[in-house]
């Protein structure tokens, strides 16, 4: 069976992570959320996948590349416009076939397990199958209504409590599909949504199977859920190496992995779990607990404690600094003294809309320098490029290319 | 360059001869073919891509031994005449591809046409197929074979002077064909019921990893099964198989509109690749464990000699500035292919340091052996593992970024000067020019580098933008000083070698001194103009042009908030150490060819007359 798998969309609700890549490459344990979705396809046999990109699409290819080192093989479809997720899978069309043959969509941005996929893949019938989670809270989800396994309704996020059954967006269909999907009519956002084809297959009479599925299946709707599911990724983690040298005087304890050439220095304490990438240089005395992932190239000195937290790729942080519950962009070069307020159930204002955060420190986007003594309060960001001179504290968000003198 | 293949196994040699030679489009090439031994030999030739030449063949063509040839014209026209393979006898007894120059082909075309011979093209190449013919038939019409192919080829080669890597079929002797190699690259793959040579491993590696390379006056018998491989004196010799590492799927273009883009886009991870494991921040150290110098023999250089060609040489200029800056060491850098030339004067405590990509840059290696025959120890920096310059050089770096198939240099260029920084500074320190504490700072801001090159990547519309709106000027020109000298130069070379644009690099200083003439209204002007030590220079020399009415371009750093005063477009590059600025101005100038060559509509992986892996002097 092939794959699409739907990775055009930016993910505005990650930014300031996402002004310089997009969701699907944001990292959970130290690989981009697509890398673990296409492993759950590959486990599952699925070897031949076609990727729809767009924004960004240079990280997205430049990482993957055609597949190999990942044991798949990947072919790229540029989708031009972002017109929606019927647009997004019709752009695959002719490499679909010529056999009438089932294939699979999902997003790239979805964190699944290969027990996810085979759920779908042991149970679809009909013409067309939906996996769908059953969750308490429904609020920016699209829902299902169903009789038996038949699918009667697909409502797509609105608020109500219509349902608890909600679909996670990956569907077996047939080629047929292409000729629903030329047919759906562009919905009120100025979207073809995949949805409004299936509610029109639905309307035709067709046969719309749902699901279910209790394995993992996560969605980063804004960039803190990112140190949730990173939190839950290490803890199932496996077969992690330490590859790299540790010098004597180090204590590890639980599950940690270092990547190849990264020293670890004396009187450093890790507490898994914790993945460390490559060319890292590390402590000495570093405090590195759980549930953290750090990048590759990433250099952290003395007295530094990190806790719960993801950095990206080629941060520098200096010594003496505290950093909890973070997510840290790649590129950042943070002074001594660095500091990050967290608090818990913060309301964060994102586009005039209140959001609830859990315990959060602070997000920073990509190639930001931060001078000596900084505090950052709690659910503060910093977006891309900016400058903070030593000894400041930021109260508010930082937009692209800031200087606070 | 021109590539050589040959098959032997079960297949039809046609089609895996085709696809081989596809695989060794990269090198640039202007006419193919292919000749097949079957009953007899049948040899088919094309001008232009291999899919012309494909065309030519016919389906039912059978044959399980075969040779084939991409052509880069050096003696004679591109047509299909000259191309390769050529043949002697009629009906053909012999037929021979060629990658190399024979030198006294002109002597051995006169004898050979004084004694009946008669010669079709003008290329070097056919001189080969007649004296082949000679030593095994006797005479233009001789049709018993008074020796074996092999003798025969023994025998021709004691004539022939120049360089060769041949792949020869003889129609009386079926099921093998025989090989020969000096100064020019041929390796051989080892498959199951099948055997490959080529020029370059990229051609089988679809077929097979495992590979033998031949060395210089060696001869080689490769039928489908068996592959025997003799030396000067005819002596089979014992050969080490090697595994070749490297994906060769990573060759393929993974969504890129063109090679060129992705390797651009690479230098992120290529220099992360090429610094891992070498660099210690904390301590300030650097260790190149492939270095095969003491401390003490660090302590005693009194001067380094580069030698280089190309966009490799503009890596060995700069590194020039580097060794004297940094290490306090005398560096020349010459062009290899003067080098020889100019009766080098070479003194007791010189290191030699070749730069070559492919490692088999036919100058360079000229050079590398004037250099060696003075027993001057020599470095060679490259990126090919197996390379005919890893088996000569005493000791040799490796630059990792990967196999590289875009014409221009992109990555091979950012990893040589990454390599060139390591060295300089790793001299500096263990000659005492440079203090534990200053390594460190360089060490933290080398680690910036891949991550700044990612920023500029981010923000590569603003190149674009700039690129289409000059791709119609007449010419460009290209000013740096100091470290961005030779960068200045690097950007005029890559604008040339795929936009076509007529392109110069200065030194800034020198303008005033001649070249001023040329500007006109209008001439886009690309200054580096990066904070250091000669900005208030350079922001003058920009005064200079503007005076002219000409465009400035300049590349500066994106916290200078005066530069824009004096140039009409400003492209940024992330705040950086002036020594390493260099590795990121490089970056935009690299984008700026590639957009301009892209809005000009021109082949940008395979630009016209240009060859990837120059194998000729």
């Amino acid at each position: 069976m092939k794959a699409i798998i739907l990775a055009a969309g930016e993910g505005l609700r990650c930014r300031p992570l996402t002004l310089t890549r997009s969701k699907v490459m944001l990292p959970i344990a130290n690989r981009p959320i697509l890398e673990h979705v296409i492993d759950s396809l590959k486990e599952n046999g699925i070897t031949e996948i076609i990727l729809i990109i767009g924004y960004k699409k240079e990280r997205i290819m430049d990482y993957f590349e055609d597949g190999l080192n990942f044991g798949v093989k990947i072919k790229y479809i540029e989708q031009k416009a972002q017109l929606g997720t019927a647009h997004a899978i019709e752009q695959a069309k002719n490499f679909i076939g010529p056999e009438n043959l089932e294939f699979l969509v999902l997003n790239g941005d979805n964190l699944v397990e290969p027990k996810t996929i085979a759920d779908l893949l042991n149970n679809y019938e009909g013409d067309a199958s939906l996996l769908t989670v059953r969750m308490e809270e429904t609020a920016g989800y699209g829902v299902v209504l169903k009789e038996k396994k038949r699918v009667t309704k697909i409502l797509e996020k609105r608020p109500g409590d219509l349902s608890r059954i909600v679909n996670t967006g990956i569907y077996v269909f047939t080629p047929q599909v292409f000729e629903t999907i030329e047919k759906t009519p562009i919905s009120e956002n100025g979207e073809y949504a995949i949805t409004d084809t299936l509610q029109l297959m639905i309307d035709e009479g067709k046969i719309i199977t749902s699901v279910p599925t209790e394995s993992k299946w996560l969605d980063a709707v804004h960039a803190w859920d990112l140190l949730k599911a990173n939190a839950i990724v290490l803890n199932s983690a496996r077969n992690l190496k330490l590859e790299g040298e540790v010098e004597e005087g180090v204590v590890i304890r639980g599950k940690v992995a270092i990547g190849k050439n990264t020293r670890i220095r004396s009187g450093s304490y890790i507490v898994g779990p914790v993945v460390i990438g490559e060319n890292c240089d590390i402590g000495p005395n570093v405090v590195i607990l759980p549930s953290t992932t750090i990048g590759d190239n990433v250099t952290i000195r003395s007295f530094t404690e990190i806790q719960n937290s993801i950095i990206l790729n080629d941060c520098r942080i200096y010594s003496h600094g505290q950093i909890s519950n973070s997510i840290i962009g790649s590129n950042n070069t943070i002074g001594s003294g660095f500091f990050v307020e967290e608090k818990e159930g913060l309301s964060i204002i994102m586009n005039g809309t209140i959001h609830r955060a859990p315990k959060l420190g602070t997000i920073f986007g990509d190639d930001n320098r931060i001078g000596n003594s900084v505090l950052v309060k709690a659910g503060v960001t910093i977006a891309v490029d900016c400058q903070v001179e030593s000894g400041n504290t930021i109260y508010k968000d930082l937009s692209r290319h800031s200087v606070v003198l | 360059m021109c590539g050589i293949v040959g098959y032997a196994g079960e297949n039809s040699a046609a089609s895996v001869i085709i696809e081989s030679l596809k695989k060794l489009e990269y090198r640039g090439y202007d006419s193919a073919g292919v000749s097949v031994l079957g009953s007899g030999i049948d040899t088919y030739k094309s001008v232009g891509k291999i899919v012309n030449l494909e065309a030519t063949i016919p389906n039912m063509i059978s044959g399980n031994i075969g040779i084939g040839h991409t052509r880069w014209a050096t003696h004679g026209r591109p047509n299909t005449i000259n191309a390769h393979p050529h043949n002697s006898g009629n009906p053909c007894k012999i037929s021979v591809v060629h990658n190399g120059i024979i030198e006294n082909y002109m002597t051995l075309k006169e004898q050979l046409t004084a004694e009946g011979y008669e010669f079709k093209s003008e290329t070097d190449t056919e001189v080969i197929a007649h004296l082949l013919h000679k030593h095994i038939y006797e005479k233009p019409d001789g049709k018993e074979a008074k020796c074996e192919l092999l003798t025969g080829v023994r025998g021709a080669l004691k004539e022939i002077e120049g360089s060769y890597a041949l792949a020869i079929l003889c129609a009386d002797e079926q099921g093998k064909l025989v090989l020969a190699r000096k100064d020019s690259p041929l390796v051989i793959g080892l498959g199951k019921g099948e055997n490959f040579a080529a020029s370059d491993v990229t051609a089988f590696l679809n077929y097979t990893r495992d590979v033998i390379f031949v060395n210089d006056f060696e001869t080689a018998v490769l039928t489908p099964t068996s592959v025997e491989i003799f030396d000067r004196e005819g002596k089979v010799c014992e050969k080490k198989i090697e595994k070749i590492e490297w994906d060769f799927e990573a060759a393929e273009k993974a969504g890129y509109e063109h090679f060129m883009l992705k390797e651009i886009h690479e230098q992120v991870s290529a220099i992360h690749n090429t610094l891992a494991g070498k660099v210690s921040e904390l301590e300030g150290s650097i260790s190149l464990k492939e270095l095969n110098m003491s401390e003490g023999e660090i302590k005693k250089l009194s001067r380094v000699q580069i030698l280089a060609c190309g966009t490799s040489w503009h890596a060995g200029l700069l590194g020039k500035y580097l060794f004297e800056q940094l290490a306090g060491i005398h560096c020349d850098i010459d062009i290899c292919s003067e080098y020889r030339y100019r009766s080098p004067v070479i003194s007791d405590g010189t290191l030699a340091i070749a730069i070559t990509q492919s490692g088999e840059t036919a100058d360079t290696l000229a050079a590398v052996r004037e250099v060696m025959s003075y027993n001057c120890p020599t470095l060679a920096i490259t990126n090919v593992v197996g390379s005919t310059i890893t088996r000569e050089a005493n000791s040799v770096l490796y630059t990792r970024a990967g196999p590289e198939i875009g014409v221009a240099a992109t990555k091979t260029f950012s990893t040589q000067l990454t390599l060139l920084y390591l060295l300089a500074v790793k001299f500096g320190l263990s000659r005492g020019k440079l203090s534990p504490d200053y390594v460190k700072g360089f060490i933290t801001d080398l680690r910036k580098v891949p991550g700044q090159i990612q920023q500029i990547l981010n923000q590569k519309e603003a190149v674009k933008e700039c690129a289409e709106n000059f791709a119609h000027s007449k010419s460009y020109f290209f000013l740096g000083r100091h470290l961005n000298y030779p960068i200045a130069l690097e950007g005029a070379l890559k604008l040339k070698e795929i936009s076509y644009l007529h392109a110069e690099g200065f030194a800034a200083g020198e303008l005033k001194h001649g070249p001023i003439a040329l500007l006109e209204k209008g001439t886009p002007v690309v200054t580096i103009a990066t904070k250091g030590q000669t900005y208030d220079k350079v922001l003058s020399n920009i005064k200079e042009v503007k005076a002219r009415d000409a465009t400035v371009i300049a590349v500066a750093d994106n916290k200078d908030t005066e530069i824009g005063k004096y140039a009409d477009v400003v492209l940024t590059i992330p705040q950086s150490s002036e020594l390493l600025s260099p590795l990121l101005s490089v970056v935009v100038l690299q984008l700026l060819a590639y957009y301009t060559a892209l809005a000009r509509g021109c082949s940008i992986d395979k630009p016209r007359n240009l060859a990837k892996s120059v194998t000729v002097e």
